[in-house]
């Protein structure tokens, strides 16, 4: 199973070498130091909700609420600090509002035993509202002069914006976890099959209840990162970055069924998506095609895994034990007499 | 009598009493909900919803979903605009949006059905892709209220007594529709590919041929539906459509459909429609500030969901699927 | 109607000389099957046999390498489900896989909804379910909903769908594991009735007391290939016995000399509602304590609430005089307790994981340092605890699927083993498993127990539980019915006791 991950993240590598190529073949203005700084910037909110949400998808669940989440951590800050409270206390309320939405989801999830797909349909319609009960249609747009250099300026003498280098630490933080401890090694046992994982006595709903709880924390740290860059909280913002969120994710490999999956993919994939979306705007063509792009992207991911395994003939080749299967296998799952 | 116990215990019985609470709820805090206009006013809210609900049916009681049907049906209500203005006609328009509808079907049952690609994931990216086009083609334009077929002008604004034309087009979608999914037998095949897939295979029902169909004609209703939305608000643009396949997910959910596929009727699904449309009302009925809708929206859903599960576990289950559908 | 005479007459169904391999296990040397019309005929066999393979066949999932097959004289089209169907095969298999959301009457007709003017007709569909249950003798209520019915229930639903269709063989997979006895000779009523109206039924079963209760003729099945068949009347069950183990009981089962020492678990009235109830008994290191009874009997249930998968409600489990707190697999686990689990594929191993992660997944905390895994560490337990078992396989990080049976059971032990346990359970050790890595596994676990360990083990396998355990204890229905010494245990008392009475002859 290694050996098939190694090949797509590596391929997803590749594909962000080569788009960057291109990028740079297609317009002038694309190599140089203040666009690769807006890329990055551009892609982090995306990133460092992806580093969450590639452990859930790889622990078979999935969260489509995060950019209302995100939003609701936006407005939350917005509305402390109108509110007059400080700042920096407004940046953890704000934090605390994701970790909450996370935590409800999880909750909903792990003890009523909701399928995720439904419930987080229903609390992204759920935490968009809040925002707006909490802001109404005034967005908050006087913030402190300090966060919000922070937030769109960049690291003295480079090009590297500051919040870079939060996401650098999260993603380090992120890659260990999944790859070096037994966190993740959990994380993938209960997306290849999670009542084994249960009778090898690992905590299942604990450790999914964890991971939305962790999710809507990034969530949370992805609205203020937005909030500083955008100098602005307001009710409708970051409207469908889940379906961005998830494309990268499962362009960089990680399987929608869950239990396979790879960190460096995703990041690859992340900043694939930003590199694209940089080059097609360059060359004019508009924020549309990335649309389309996104898209596209999203069904290859699926549908390449298809066709690899039907080349090798590998019944279950992507790790879900439960994925619909040939009928001799469906035979076979009965103890032979 | 059998029928009167089937009626009671029915799924959708839950939908259609809260409904009428929130009818009453709303007409003791403002009378002039109940009265004709704000009937009409309900009523006319609905039809697209309801439509789309009613084709979002058939899929999700196979245990799949159509994520694209908001773009879809916002293109094709712009697309007969646009056709009709460069002077094609209406029934040109008509067709085109049916072409596309059921383009999109296909590829969506033909990924999913044949491919046996996840419907979640294809279906985000077919929201994608088409949003995308769609941009790209309408490009900032709009079509006006001059641009709008008058055949579909006049359907959008009449109605037959206080009922609109666009009520009872979605009216009678949703009992023709019942009928089918009631008594072909193509359609109960549906059914029993969503409550067991491996069963439905084994027991031999052709189910790839069937999942195709059902996206495909989710597809070419949609296409088709996008002559409704454009009757109802005498215009398109780019953002036509926008978050509807939400809406439409939610009022099946509501209505009893479960997503986990299996049960559920087209008639529960247009209650569910009816009913969230009528608790968006009530809310502005009630003096509550309109920003509270969509927090409504998501908790009513998550209530919905929650109870949905709740019938369920109620019996036990003796291994008959596992503990993944108690 | 009359019984037609077995010999009578072109059989319904001839299989011949059938073979059957996948990758490089010979499922099937040299099979061959023959019926009559108004028979029920017993298939019998060890588990690995080939009974199960010959029979899929038959239904279409597997399609023979070699060998001929007829239907009533005529050529039999080897297809997919779908054909065998349509030519007349009925399988109802051991767990029926019924529509939870579709009424009884749909269940029947699935796929072959009864229509009129081109439109379903419901009240055809309700009237003509209800009058097979009539003819099976059942009293089941087509318009409800499948959901939830027993599987007893949902096996009469089967054989309903078989007879609504044109069948030429019904075959019965261990229909009566999961049945209580009531059920059972409900059960054969039933069959008894389909015989009588001239079927032909092929009834699979490691029961022999109820083969002998209810089939005319049989088949006994070795390693792949028929070696007897004939009429029940003109055999006994201990030479059917011997037809299918080959061998001498004795050879199989190397027991060693038990070192018995200090109780090491308490379990205390436990009970779980609807599953078992006031379950009690001690369990000693070094020895090794057997739960017999029917399939159904709740033995899984009661250790699935001790391991805490499930959670009891009421009783207490004590592990070395501390107490374990209910529905907490990971604290059972890190307090001395193992389960290999019933169910190899859905719970004991990550199919498509490579062997190495599943023997290692119990053992991460262990194999971490300051919260870091060294993935060396996972491979060389796994190394060693494959050469351990003598586990046969080509690499560490080859998926677990491409095992046999054997080698995956192997897997699943090495990684509870590899935690030390102080109590290891094990339910249903040796289910299909070839007969020589059996006998491997029962050495292993004589080992384990005579340096000290405790073992607890569930087998519905009377060979098994007669050659290993040193006490046996009977459950009948959740309840207890009585515990065994080993010089006690034997054959008829244990039965007696797991039936709960006097077999019918």
């Amino acid at each position: 199973m290694r050996r098939w991950n190694f090949s797509w993240d590596k391929g997803v590598g590749i594909f962000l070498i080569v788009a960057v190529m291109i990028g740079t073949l297609l317009s002038d203005n694309f190599a140089n130091a203040s666009n690769l700084s807006f890329v990055l910037r551009d892609v982090t909110e995306f990133a460092i909700i992806a580093l969450a949400m590639t452990f859930l998808i790889i622990s078979g669940e999935i969260d489509l609420s995060v950019a209302s989440a995100l939003n609701l951590s936006s407005a939350s800050l917005g509305f402390l600090y109108r509110a007059g409270v400080p700042f920096e206390l407004a940046i953890i309320g704000g934090l605390l509002v994701g970790l909450a939405c996370g935590l409800f989801n999880g909750y909903l999830v792990t003890k009523l035993g909701l399928p995720s797909l439904a419930v987080t349909i229903a609390t992204l319609a759920l935490y968009r509202g809040l925002s707006y009960v909490l802001l109404g249609n005034q967005p908050v747009n006087e913030l402190p002069e300090f966060w919000i250099s922070i937030g769109y300026g960049r690291i003295l003498g480079t090009f590297l914006p500051w919040s870079t280098i939060l996401l650098v630490v999260l993603a380090a933080i992120a890659w260990f976890v999944l790859h070096h401890t037994r966190y993740g090694r959990w994380t993938f046992a209960i997306g290849v099959n999670a009542e084994a994982a249960r009778f090898s006595g690992i905590p299942v709903e604990r450790t999914k209840l964890m991971l939305f709880a962790m999710t809507g924390l990034m969530a949370g740290v992805a609205g203020v990162v937005y909030t500083l860059r955008f100098a602005s909280a307001s009710p409708d913002g970051a409207v469908g970055y889940e379906l961005s969120i998830i494309a990268a994710v499962l362009f960089g490999g990680v399987s929608i069924a869950g239990g396979v999956g790879t960190m460096w993919g995703v990041i690859a994939a992340v900043l694939s998506l930003g590199v694209i979306r940089s080059a097609l705007q360059l060359t004019g063509f508009t924020a549309n095609s990335l649309l389309i792009v996104s898209g596209a992207l999203l069904l290859i991911s699926v549908i390449a895994p298809k066709i690899t395994e039907a080349l090798r003939k590998r019944p279950s080749a992507l790790g879900k034990d439960n994925t619909k299967k040939t009928i001799r296998e469906v035979g076979n799952e009965k103890p032979t007499h | 009598m059998k029928t009167f116990k089937r009626l009671v215990t029915a799924r959708e019985l839950p939908v259609f009493i809260a409904l009428v609470a929130v009818v009453l709820l709303a007409g003791i805090a403002n009378p002039s909900f109940l009265s004709a206009s704000g009937a009409t006013d309900i009523l006319l809210g609905v039809a697209i919803v309801a439509i789309l609900a009613v084709g979002q049916t058939f899929v999700i009681v196979m245990r799949h979903i159509d994520l694209s049907v908001g773009s879809l049906i916002g293109f094709t209500s712009f697309l007969i605009g646009d056709i009709y203005a460069q002077g094609y006609g209406l029934m040109a328009g008509l067709g085109a949006a049916l072409a596309v509808g059921l383009v999109v079907g296909a590829v969506n049952g033909f990924l999913v059905a044949y491919l046996q690609l996840p419907s979640l994931v294809v279906t985000l990216g077919a929201l994608y892709i088409v949003r995308g086009v769609f941009n790209d083609y309408a490009f900032g334009r709009t079509i006006t209220a001059a641009m709008v077929p008058p055949e579909i002008a006049w359907i959008g604004l009449n109605r037959l007594g206080s009922i609109p034309y666009l009520f009872i087009i979605g009216l009678s979608l949703a009992i023709v529709s019942g009928i089918v999914m009631r008594r072909v037998k193509a359609a109960r095949d549906l059914y029993a590919i969503g409550s067991n897939p491996a069963a439905a295979e084994l027991a031999g029902i052709p189910v790839a041929r069937r999942v195709f169909g059902a996206f495909l004609f989710n597809g070419a209703l949609t296409g088709l539906a996008g002559a409704v939305m454009l009757g109802r608000f005498n215009a398109a643009n780019a953002n036509s459509g926008l978050a509807l396949e939400l809406i439409v997910i939610a009022a099946c959910v509501v209505g009893g459909v479960t997503i986990a596929g299996g049960s559920g009727t087209v008639w529960g699904a247009f209650l569910g429609a009816i009913l969230l449309q009528a608790i968006t009302r009530t809310i502005g009925a009630l003096g509550i500030p309109q920003f509270w809708q969509q927090a409504f929206n998501g908790a009513l859903i998550i209530i919905a969901i929650a109870f949905d599960k709740y019938l369920n576990s109620r019996v036990k289950t003796t291994t008959i699927m596992g503990s993944k559908d108690a | 109607m009359v019984l037609s005479k077995p010999e009578t007459g072109t059989p319904v169904l001839e299989m011949a000389h059938v073979a059957k391999s996948f990758g490089g296990v010979r499922a099937l040397v040299d099979a061959s099957l023959t019926l009559y019309a108004g028979e029920v005929h017993a298939l019998l066999g060890e588990n690995g046999a080939g009974k199960s393979t010959l029979l899929k066949t038959l239904a279409g999932v597997h399609r023979a390498d070699a060998g001929e097959i007829r239907l009533n004289g005529g050529d039999f089209h080897q297809g997919n489900t779908r054909d065998s169907i349509d030519q007349g095969i009925a399988v109802i298999y051991q767990e029926p896989s019924l529509f939870p959301d579709l009424t009884l009457a749909e269940n029947v007709y699935v796929g072959r909804q009864l229509t009129s003017g081109g439109l379903v007709d419901w009240a055809a569909m309700e009237k003509g379910a209800q009058a097979l249950f009539d003819r099976l003798g059942v009293s089941l209520d087509p318009m409800a909903k499948a959901r939830g019915i027993s599987i007893a229930d949902q096996q009469i639903v089967e054989i309903a769908k078989a007879l609504s269709t044109d069948t030429t063989v019904i075959v019965m997979d261990e229909p009566t594991a999961a049945l209580s006895s009531k059920e059972v000779e409900r059960l054969f009523s039933v069959v008894r009735n389909l015989r009588d109206q001239g079927s032909a039924v092929v009834f699979v079963s490691h029961r022999l007391d109820e083969v002998f209760a209810l089939c005319d003729r049989m088949t006994v099945m070795r390693d792949g290939s028929t070696v007897a068949s004939s009429l029940i009347s003109e055999t006994s069950e201990s030479e059917v016995v011997r037809m299918m183990v080959g061998r001498e009981v004795s050879e199989l089962f190397p027991k060693l000399e038990p070192k018995i020492g200090d109780v090491v678990l308490e379990v205390r009235d436990l009970s779980l509602a609807g599953q078992f109830s006031n379950i009690s008994f001690d369990v000693r290191a070094g020895e090794i304590f057997a739960l017999a009874g029917l399939v159904g009997s709740g033995r899984s249930e009661v250790i699935r609430a001790i391991f805490g998968i499930d959670k009891y409600d009421s009783g207490s489990v004590t592990l070395l005089g501390k107490k374990l707190p209910a529905g907490k697999p990971s604290v059972s686990m890190a307090a001395g307790i193992a389960l290999v689990p019933e169910d190899r594929r859905q719970q004991g191993l990550f199919m498509a994981s490579s062997i190495a992660r599943n023997v290692a997944v119990t053992m991460l905390k262990k194999l971490s340092s300051w919260l870091v895994l060294r993935r060396k560490h996972e491979e060389s337990t796994a190394a060693k605890w494959a050469s351990t078992l003598q586990l046969k396989f080509a690499d560490l990080s080859d998926p677990v699927e491409r095992l046999s049976g054997g080698n995956q059971q192997k897997v699943v032990l090495s990684k509870w083993l590899a935690t030390e346990p102080t109590v290891l359970i094990v339910d249903e050790p040796t289910r299909g498993i070839d007969v020589g890595t059996k006998a491997e596994v029962h050495k292993l676990l004589s080992q384990k127990a005579q340096q000290g360990m405790a073992v607890i083990m569930v087998s519905s396998e009377l060979p098994e539980v007669l050659g290993m355990a040193d006490r046996v204890f009977v459950m009948r229905e959740g309840e207890h019915r009585g515990t065994l010494d080993r010089s006690e245990a034997d054959p008829e008392t244990i039965i007696t006791l797991a039936t709960g009475g006097v077999m019918s002859v």
